[in-house]
């Protein structure tokens, strides 16, 4: 599992290295970020540029890191690939989370 | 009709010029093998159909044979599964999108998965994690239809093409 986390200043930049989250890690992610956000004071962006497919697993565990971290705190999820903004669309848990979708540089990197 | 036949019914029982070769693959169902199989799917289609039909192909395969893998084995415990069910995919591409069936030796499906159902509610004080995948898998697919012959489960559905759904 690779994160590569990051103190900006301002937020915590959680860069995922996973080019899936899926039923495969999805329990190993979720418990990982959770340690990390769990002590975060401030808001945290999660990189997903890197991530090109999402299950309905992978979902839930994006969910339990959002639930994990202070209600207070934003969780910015960013560099969103379209294949994973789906996943958050059709679920309508777009209307949860401050998605900002992948730019085409970003998408290309994968 | 013999039993492959059968099996195959509803996907490629009638003759089309326009269906091209079909994807064959066998598999006990893991999260591991699961995401080799969709790996293979990919690879095999990517040159057959756009990215967003990829796309949901991908993701309704992930969830209908992620639930094999997670509820229809032999478990000992909640988690333990001591048997992973051995499940066939076919998929084949066509005019009307991607026919896509599954076929697998474990336990039957609830008939809850298969009613017309709505996203978990969304509340501010407590989100759910769970209790998408059969959403998905109805809104991303059409003429969703699940039987049991025997000690088998059969599920076939097609995934339609760009601008229709996703």
């Amino acid at each position: 599992m690779q994160f590569v986390v990051e103190d900006t200043g301002s937020h915590l930049l959680i860069t995922v290295g996973e080019t899936r989250i899926d039923a495969a890690i999805a329990t190993q992610f979720k418990d990982k970020l959770r340690a990390i956000v769990t002590k975060a004071s401030k808001p945290v962006h999660l990189d997903l540029h890197n991530v090109d497919f999402m299950d309905s697993s992978g979902l839930g565990a994006v969910i339990a890191v959002r639930k994990a971290l202070s209600e207070r705190l934003p969780l910015v999820l960013q560099a969103v690939t379209p294949n994973v903004e789906r996943v958050f669309r059709l679920t309508r848990m777009d209307s949860v989370f401050d998605i900002r979708s992948a730019i085409p540089e970003e998408v290309k990197r994968q | 009709m013999n039993r492959e036949e059968r099996q195959n019914a509803g996907v490629d029982n009638r003759p089309s010029a326009q269906s091209l070769p079909m994807f064959h693959r066998i598999l006990k169902a893991t999260p591991e093998t699961v995401r080799d199989a969709l790996g293979a799917v990919r690879a095999r289609f990517r040159d057959e159909v756009g990215g967003d039909t990829l796309g949901r192909l991908e993701l309704v395969l992930a969830e209908v044979m992620n639930n094999i893998a997670e509820h229809a084995g032999d478990h000992v415990a909640p988690g333990q599964i001591v048997r992973p069910p051995l499940v066939h995919l076919w998929v084949v591409g066509h005019d009307g999108g991607l026919a896509c069936a599954l076929s697998d030796d474990g336990a039957s499906l609830p008939a809850e998965c298969l009613l017309p159902r709505d996203l978990p509610q969304i509340g501010s004080e407590d989100l759910p994690e769970g209790g998408f995948g059969w959403y998905l898998i109805q809104d991303l697919t059409q003429e969703l239809c699940y039987y049991r012959e025997g000690r088998r489960n059969f599920l076939a559905f097609r995934i339609p093409p760009g601008g229709f759904a996703g």
